[in-house]
C-alpha cells in the first residue's frame, strides 16, 4: 500500500461502464499524479492508504471491476512534516 | 490510474488473436515517454484520459480474454496541460497537424 494525498475529483464523462458512477479522485504520490477509486468517501486534503493489482479490483467492489488503485482507508494522522514535500501549503 | 495524452492511433494489421480487432492509441506522458494502449472509448488526438494498467486493463476492455497490459479507462473532461508539472506541447502532434 502507499500512502497518497488527495488533491482533487476527476471528472470523466466518457468512460468505460466497467467504472460504473464510482468517484475518481486525483491522488499525489510524491511527485507524481494517479488516479484512484474513492472506496471510502475522502475529500480533498485527506491523507490515505491505497492498494494497488489485483487488491484493488476486490477493494472496489469485485474481482472484475477494472481499478488498479483503490483508496482503502483515510489516515487519522499524518506527521505534518510530510506536506513540506508537496506543491499543497498549509491546506 | 495515470494520466496521459492522446497523441495519435496505431495501425498494426499483424497481431495475435488475443488482441481482437480493438483500436490502439498512442499515448504520451508529461516526459515524452510513450506507451501503447487498447481504447474502448474512442479517444481523440490530444485528449488527456487516464488509463488502466496490469491486470485490471483486461477487465477494463470488458473480456479479461483481451491480451492488454493497457487500456484507456476514460477521457478527462476537464484537464489543463498545466495541471501536470513539466507538461509541455506536444511535438508528434504538431508534426501530425503539419
Amino acid at each position: 500500500m502507499k500512502i497518497c494525498q488527495v488533491e482533487r475529483p476527476l471528472v470523466s464523462t466518457n468512460r468505460i461502464p466497467g467504472f460504473e458512477h464510482k468517484h475518481l479522485l486525483v491522488v499525489r504520490d510524491g511527485s507524481t499524479q494517479q488516479v484512484a477509486v474513492d472506496a471510502v468517501g475522502c475529500v480533498p486534503g485527506d491523507w490515505v492508504i491505497c492498494v494497488g493489482s489485483s487488491a484493488a479490483r476486490e477493494a472496489a467492489g469485485s474481482k472484475e471491476y477494472p481499478s488498479d488503485l483503490t483508496i482503502v482507508g483515510i489516515i487519522d494522522h499524518w506527521p505534518p512534516e510530510t506536506e513540506a514535500a508537496g506543491p499543497r501549503g498549509a491546506g | 490510474m495515470e494520466i496521459r495524452q492522446v497523441i495519435g492511433s496505431l495501425v498494426c494489421t499483424h497481431r495475435i488473436t488475443g488482441l481482437g480487432h480493438w483500436d490502439l492509441r498512442l499515448l504520451q506522458d508529461t516526459k515524452g515517454k510513450q506507451y501503447v494502449a487498447t481504447d474502448p472509448v474512442d479517444a481523440r488526438p490530444g485528449d488527456w484520459v487516464f488509463v488502466v494498467s496490469g491486470s485490471a486493463a483486461r477487465y477494463a476492455m470488458g473480456n479479461a480474454a483481451i491480451l492488454t497490459d493497457l487500456t484507456i479507462g476514460g477521457i478527462i473532461d476537464h484537464w489543463e496541460a498545466h495541471d501536470v508539472a513539466a507538461a509541455r506541447p506536444t511535438a508528434a502532434l504538431a508534426a501530425k497537424a503539419a
